[in-house]
């Protein structure tokens, strides 16, 4: 067992650190005060420079792609990564993105849709693809902070993706798992720095042990949920994956909550990037099946012989 | 980054295994449910870590010098894992195993290697621990038993309180305040104590962890030389934080937990009780709580298998650990109520009497998650 990256692995993360405190990436308020900010420079940027294709290379693999997602959903802006990094070696490697994946109902709103090329069903019945047409895709406004929109119905020529449902779901569960952890994570830190300046009763609020605790349990939950994504994408068992997801989903609710109650007023304005992170972890919540059916599913599997 | 267990790892944890298999007896089951530091559980220890020693499976990890055999601390913590999740046949001894021996190695005059260190390497040893007093739990650095010097001695009078296995230990890993200080780190020291010494007195307290864990020890006028001092006057602090960093991971409950909450899944679906979607739910989000503590406590162990010191990621692990352990505790306490009676299943009884104490021992839980405000997120300390 290792939890340090390798030379390979610890190069690849600090040179995506360097990309990720530069400008591109950094907070800046929207145009008309929108609720994200789509980075195309910044997507851009992770896709000429190979990172999405990291999981294909033998050092770095889909636990580097994993740990990607967890970094880049740690932004204050906006770049498609988990789909590209982790399920498009799966389904297809010359799909066209950004791209969109239906984990859910397809009428449902769906994240990265108006700005993706391409899209990714994991159903029921199995995995499939499409390449996405102009006619497809209507957006709608959210209160999460993605880009949303909704497929037309039949307007995709639909593709089975030659590829193993289970170890589809698995990647994508992992993924989202590092998804949802760096958003909480992101807006932990935004939140830390908060209450290490702002003072109240002359002292600052991080000084305050009813703060001070349940912060360091957000901390812990977050900790823990970033090793179980990038142990779940290097197993791709089913019981880790819905570990990882299901863990993080449900410390999710409380964290978010809590986020929001220290950062006070200042975290309902669209003036600080906290609800970048925030609304984009209400949203993942919910995703393949949420806390309840990632819990129950790993209890399905981890006894289905008891 | 590899998540998995190496093939030598495995075959470890194999051998530690077909040894428990082999060689704990067919009552050992009833005989756990004592606690580690009941009469029944010493007496076992002291014919059962004998045969752990002969086997290389005492401390694998200790420098071959003093009896080990250098292997690596992935290990001596696969060991932990496996006998915790077995009931800890070591009994107290296992607190030899993870700090003592190493912190006397560390620490100790070549005359106190020489004692205690061999006997420990073969299994014959029982300790406890003098730390706690009445007014100094949480807050260990007010405590105020003391220890004059009176020549080439130390005479020590005070009172400990909740200290493991004192009733039939044999040294006590004492700590006192000596020179002129009554508060504060800076003035304390450890001493190396025959519990045989005269004025030392001890009462159990009857416990919910188990009879025979927890006792007041009351010392009067106890003398004890001046070679029985470990490390320098005022050395005490920084002796006790390599000690703890060591006992901080040292207990790996969530294998036991982890183990319990399959026993109690097996029982549920054997009585047709395990295919409501919330008694599913709630099992699987235990499992989950194991396997974070787990894989925080993992880290940890890497950490320290590279040399590294151990900052706050030991109370993040601590933390997870306690959640776990009550998770699946109060699992039990919902769904199998009957398995708290009589001779219900005792491995979930075990389990509960020893998870009680977890988030309290060691450091409580709101001690770690100040240490994780304070040294993992930088949060200024409170002011008063």
């Amino acid at each position: 067992m290792r939890f340090q990256p390798n030379e390979d692995q610890a190069t690849f993360l600090s040179v995506l650190d360097q990309m990720a405190e530069g400008d591109a990436a950094a907070w800046k308020t929207s145009p008309e005060w929108a609720r994200f900010e789509w980075s195309e420079t910044f997507d851009g940027m992770l896709e000429a420079n190979g990172f999405l294709d990291c999981a294909g290379e033998e050092t770095l693999g889909l636990t580097m792609a994993v740990a990607m997602t967890h970094r880049v959903a740690r932004l204050p802006v906006l770049a498609e990564c988990a789909a590209s990094a982790v399920l498009r070696p799966l389904v297809g490697p010359e799909l066209p993105r950004p791209i969109a994946v239906v984990d859910g109902d397809p009428r449902d709103a769906i994240r990265f849709l108006p700005v993706a090329r391409s899209v990714v069903h994991i159903g029921e019945g199995g995995v499939r693809r499409a390449v996405l047409n102009p006619n497809a895709v209507s957006p709608v406004d959210s209160l999460f902070a993605y880009p949303m929109g909704r497929l037309a119905a039949g307007a995709l020529e639909w593709q089975a993706a030659n590829a193993d449902p289970e170890t589809v779901r698995n990647a994508w569960r992992a993924a989202l798992a590092a998804e949802l952890g760096g958003a909480l994570k992101g807006g932990l830190d935004a939140v830390v720095a908060h209450v290490k300046e702002r003072r109240q009763f002359g002292r600052p609020l991080g000084s305050f042990q009813a703060i001070q605790h349940r912060l360091a349990g957000a901390a812990t939950r977050i900790e823990a949920a970033h090793w179980l994504a990038l142990k779940a994408a290097q197993s791709l068992d089913p019981v880790d994956a819905a570990t990882a997801l299901g863990y993080v989903q449900d410390a999710a609710t409380r964290i978010v909550n809590d986020l929001h109650q220290f950062m006070g007023a200042m975290g309902l304005t669209l003036e600080h990037p906290l609800h970048r992170w925030t609304y984009r972890a209400r949203l993942l919540r919910s995703a393949m099946g949420g806390a309840a059916g990632n819990l129950e599913d790993l209890a399905e599997r981890r006894w289905r012989a008891a | 980054m590899d998540f998995d267990w190496t093939e030598e790892d495995r075959a470890f944890r194999a051998r530690v295994r077909d040894f428990l298999a082999r060689e704990l007896p067919s009552d050992w089951a009833a005989l756990s449910r004592h606690g580690p530091g009941s009469k029944e559980q010493t007496e076992f220890s002291l014919e059962f870590c004998p045969k752990l020693a002969e086997a290389g499976l005492l401390v694998p990890h200790w420098p071959s010098e003093w009896g080990g055999a250098g292997r690596p601390p992935w290990e001596h913590f696969i060991l932990g894992e496996e006998m915790w999740a077995a009931g800890e046949p070591r009994g107290a001894q296992y607190m030899n195993v993870n700090w003592i021996g190493p912190t006397l190695m560390r620490f100790g005059t070549d005359e106190q290697k020489r004692r205690y260190i061999p006997q420990m390497a073969a299994g014959k040893a029982i300790w406890c621990q003098g730390f706690s007093e009445p007014n100094a739990g949480s807050d260990l650095a007010s405590l105020r038993t003391r220890a004059e010097r009176d020549g080439d001695d130390y005479v020590v009078n005070g009172q400990k309180i909740w200290t493991s296995y004192a009733g039939l230990a044999e040294h006590c890993f004492l700590l006192a305040r000596v020179g002129g200080s009554d508060k504060g780190k800076s003035g304390i020291a450890i001493f190396l104590v025959p519990m045989a010494t005269p004025g030392i007195e001890v009462r159990s307290i009857p416990s919910l962890i188990g009879h025979g864990d927890i006792h007041e020890t009351f010392l009067t006028d106890v003398r004890v030389p001046a070679s029985a001092r470990l490390g320098q006057e005022g050395e005490a602090w920084s002796i006790i934080n390599y000690s703890l960093a060591n006992e901080r991971v040292g207990i790996p409950r969530y294998e036991l937990a982890s183990r319990v909450l399959d026993g109690m899944v097996k029982e549920l679906s054997k009585r047709g009780r395990f295919s409501d979607p919330v008694t599913r739910l709630r099992a699987g989000s235990a499992s989950a709580a194991c396997e974070a503590a787990r894989i925080l406590v993992h880290r940890t162990v890497d950490k320290r298998s590279r040399g590294e010191a151990l900052g706050a990621e030991a109370s993040i692990a601590r933390v997870a650990v306690a959640e776990a352990d009550h998770a699946v505790t109060d699992f039990g306490l919902d769904y199998m109520p009957d398995a708290f009676s009589g001779d219900g299943d005792l491995a979930v009884q075990t389990h509960h009497e020893r998870a009680i104490v977890t988030g309290i021992a060691a450091g409580a839980t709101e001690i770690q998650l100040g240490m994780i405000a304070q040294r993992w997120l930088d949060l200024p300390r409170e002011v008063h």
